[in-house]
């Protein structure tokens, strides 16, 4: 016990020998989480398309028509310079520009001079749907006046005015009614929400935490490998033959002190969920503690096989790195695993990764217990067992 | 130039023989690149963006607007945008939806047309019965709602359209009769003539006068935003790698070797930070073939790709020799590398677009090549060409001779390359 308490004892000095290790251990982490837990989608994004706004006009009238925008179900409206929203369609990062010249007020839509103007890429699907949006905004906010205008064209038709001043009182009396018919008028349409249900269960806050929890933990476990790599390279492991500890002394306190920073490691990644993100990792401290350390012990067994496969402590860290990145990526843990075409969902349930983020999402975003996380747990159990006998058997000093 | 050109090449087929180094600059952004693919739906076809919506149609009115209504959804104008459905059970389309199968149905209810277009005789007649309101329901489905929502704004349109028809025959008729130009015998007949075409109502207070512009529509393909990024994100490491090898030919002595030939001190700080560039421009360079060969990313332009590509590893390897000017140890350079890498990463956008991050931190993302390099690939993904490079190459530009600069004071205050 004493050799395994050496071990472990060694291999902290080690590990935080240099202080830049914290950047990785604490730092950094936290500020993935962070920057994940905000930076990615979530249910209650605007999800409607982007409409860039130049209002040069500033006046009632416009901002009742971008007010109408705001209201539409399709389009998100931007107001924007002139010039920013030229530069976007220019570089095609706009579908289109919706311009409101200077001079669109009462007046100008009284006499039927008032011209709005809208830029559309060519061939854009994007573009039917602003352009949709837009009328059904100007109708809105000038129908009356429409209204009032054509009453007075068609009198007008049949008998001429005799003044300009009767064709006005008949313009206002014709504005007034319409407007008295418009507010009459019941709501045509009615929207229900289906009771379709959502496939995607997910929260960023709750995603990010223990998604970036498994990235920053899995890949230093991984990085076991690079541990032996490193002593073998080094000469070391030799050296522990003449010694009188045995391959299981040695293998057992350089793991244990890894799952055992690993698990201080977690449980900092944790604090800063309840903490900072008001995230409810504490509810079931045991079944918290049952996903943890069967994660930590996954990866772990993983790093140790990784070990015994490779040759020097160059490869072994690059491909700590790389197997961790890529390992959180296929397992959910960057993004919700089920925007996953369904055969890569299956496929990668061979990735500890994948098991251990169910486990954790079952306790902080589904509100599972003990007995809900036993089956990711017995699973990553598994791993361990699988990964361990390999890293064992395989395991040479030389 | 000859023997900044050698030490340049050394360093590059160095690199190649450093199976660990090549598999995790090439291997690890190729496999990140494909597992976005997954996600972004690249390769299963999700990811095209708005097309086909589909809609299931109920028209129990079987009049002239619920006609129209439907044959909007099938007009040539909306062929590409939705995918609509007749269906004559309104339980059934509600059904599809809960059930996922589409956007939304859109249910016209019978008698929809009357309550808006009064039946003949009726309009003007005191003592006639006016319809009820009738609504058409539009069934949302609520885990795709941008496509629902597209769906209820096409319906509004067409309401709003037959709305201002409305309102303007009604107020026409309504006033000619007050003035006594309409006698009420005439005025069915005016108002059939008012109504009859009452969803192809234009507005006349405001004209939209639209501009399409431009000649060929580019659709934007995903991974000619991750791919890049990706392979961004590694090139940190790479020229943090190559940065090591300076320090560690230091340790090793090959670099006092160097120092002693008849080679100036410039050259072979100049032939170290070639080495770097040569490697990073053959990192992208590789991770760009791959990505056309092996997904068919459109990139546009290749000549802004090319330049675009020198412009960000000429960035990126003024980063990689700051972090050398700054260690001490080759492992000190290994580990802050791979630290700016991911920092870098995430800044830049190879994770997920600036657009989502506040606006503060899109500020701070200026100060990496990631966001600038992206920033030129999408640029170019979208339909650009190299005249609108301009400013990330600019920028790449001045950032990697800034930061050379202030390598190059620290190696000589620290003394890296004396003789």
């Amino acid at each position: 016990m004493k050799k395994i308490l050496a071990i472990v004892w060694k291999d902290i000095i080690i590990r935080f020998a240099s202080s830049s290790e914290l950047l990785f251990f604490i730092i950094l982490p936290i500020v993935f989480t962070f920057l994940l837990a905000g930076g990615t989608p979530s249910g209650d994004d605007d999800n409607r398309i982007r409409l860039l706004v130049v209002d040069e006009a500033n006046t009632t009238i416009s901002q009742q028509i971008i007010q109408e925008l705001e209201n539409s179900t399709a389009v998100r409206p931007e107001v924007t310079t002139r010039e920013e929203a030229q530069s976007q369609f220019d570089e095609r990062r706009a579908s289109a520009v919706f311009i409101i010249p200077a001079g669109i007020d009462v007046d100008s839509l009284q006499s039927g001079s008032a011209e709005v103007e809208m830029l559309q890429q060519p061939n854009n699907i994007n573009t039917t749907v602003q352009e949709r949006a837009v009328l059904t905004a100007i109708r809105r906010v000038s129908s009356s006046i429409s209204a009032a205008q054509n009453a007075v064209n068609q009198r007008e038709a049949k008998q001429p005015f005799a003044s300009d001043a009767e064709k006005q009182a008949y313009f206002e009396s014709s504005l007034e009614l319409a407007q008295s018919i418009q507010a009459d008028a019941p709501e045509r349409v009615t929207v229900v929400e289906g009771l379709t249900e959502d496939q995607i269960e997910y929260d960023p806050r709750a995603n990010s935490s223990a998604g970036q929890l498994i990235t920053w933990v899995f890949i230093p476990l991984f990085g076991i490998s690079a541990l032996f790599a490193g002593e073998r390279q080094g000469g070391t492991l030799r050296r522990l033959l003449t010694s009188p500890s045995s391959k299981a002394t040695f293998l057992l306190g350089t793991i244990s002190g890894q799952v055992v920073m690993a698990l201080v490691q977690m449980l900092l990644l944790v604090g800063f969920g309840i903490l900072a993100m008001k995230l409810n990792w504490g509810r079931e401290p045991l079944a918290l503690f049952v996903i943890l350390f069967t994660s930590a012990l996954a990866a772990a067994a993983f790093g140790t096989t990784m070990g015994t496969f490779i040759k020097t402590e160059g490869q072994a860290s690059g491909l700590s790195i790389m197997f961790g990145m890529v390992f959180a990526l296929m397992g959910g843990c960057w993004y919700p695993l089920e925007l996953f075409p369904a055969t890569i969902q299956n496929a990668v349930k061979v990735l500890p990764t994948t098991w251990a983020m169910q486990g954790m999402l079952d306790l902080v975003l589904r509100g599972g217990g003990l007995v809900d996380v036993l089956p990711e747990a017995g699973v990553l159990l598994g791993f361990a067992v699988l990964f361990f006998s390999v890293g064992v058997l395989r395991f040479r000093y030389e | 130039m000859l023997k900044l050109l050698l030490i340049g090449i050394k360093d590059l087929k160095l690199m190649f023989r450093d199976r660990a180094a090549l598999t995790f600059m090439l291997l690890a952004p190729f496999l990140l690149t494909i597992g976005m693919g997954f996600v972004t739906g690249r390769f299963s076809g999700r990811s095209t963006g708005l097309s086909d919506i589909p809609v299931i149609i109920v028209n129990l009115d079987k009049a002239d607007l619920g006609n129209a209504l439907e044959d909007l959804f099938h007009s040539d104008d909306l062929t590409d945008l939705v995918e609509p459905t007749a269906s004559s059970d309104p339980e059934a389309a509600r059904q599809l939806i809960d059930d996922d199968q589409a956007s939304a149905a859109i249910i016209i209810p019978e008698g929809f047309t009357q309550s808006i277009i009064p039946a003949e005789g009726t309009m003007f007649d005191s003592n006639s019965v006016q319809p009820d309101p009738v609504q058409i329901e539009v069934y949302t489905n609520p885990s795709r709602p941008t496509g629902a929502g597209i769906i209820k704004a096409i319906v509004d349109e067409f309401v709003s359209r037959v709305e201002e028809g409305r309102t303007s025959g009604m107020t026409s008729l309504s006033q000619m009769m007050a003035s006594g130009l309409l006698n009420p015998q005439d005025a069915q007949a005016e108002a059939s003539n008012q109504f009859q075409n009452v969803d192809q109502t234009e507005s006349t207070a405001i004209t939209l006068k639209t501009n399409t512009e431009g000649s060929q529509a580019v659709e934007f393909d995903l991974l000619a935003y991750f791919a890049p990024g990706m392979a961004l994100m590694f090139l940190m490491y790479t020229v943090s790698y190559g940065g090591r090898s300076i320090l560690a030919e230091r340790s090793e002595g090959t670099l006092p070797r160097l120092m002693i030939s008849p080679t100036h001190n410039a050259q072979v700080l100049g032939g170290k930070v070639l080495g770097i560039f040569f490697m990073g421009v053959a990192q992208v360079g590789i991770l760009i073939l791959a990505s056309t060969m092996f997904f068919q990313v459109k990139w546009g332009d290749a000549l802004g790709i090319v330049v675009l590509i020198l412009a960000a590893v000429f960035g990126a390897t003024g980063w990689g020799m700051l972090i050398t000017a700054f260690a001490r140890t080759p492992s000190q350079v290994a580990s802050t590398g791979s630290a700016v890498m991911l920092i870098f990463g995430i800044l830049g956008g190879s994770f997920i677009s600036l657009e989502r991050f506040p606006p503060f931190m899109q500020t701070i993302s200026k100060i990496t090549p990631n966001a600038w390099g992206l920033d030129g690939f999408t640029t170019l993904a979208l339909g650009g060409t190299l005249r609108n490079l301009t400013e990330p190459i600019t920028a790449l530009l001045i950032m990697g001779a800034g930061l050379f600069v202030i390598a190059v004071f620290l190696f000589n205050r620290n003394g890296l390359v004396q003789k």
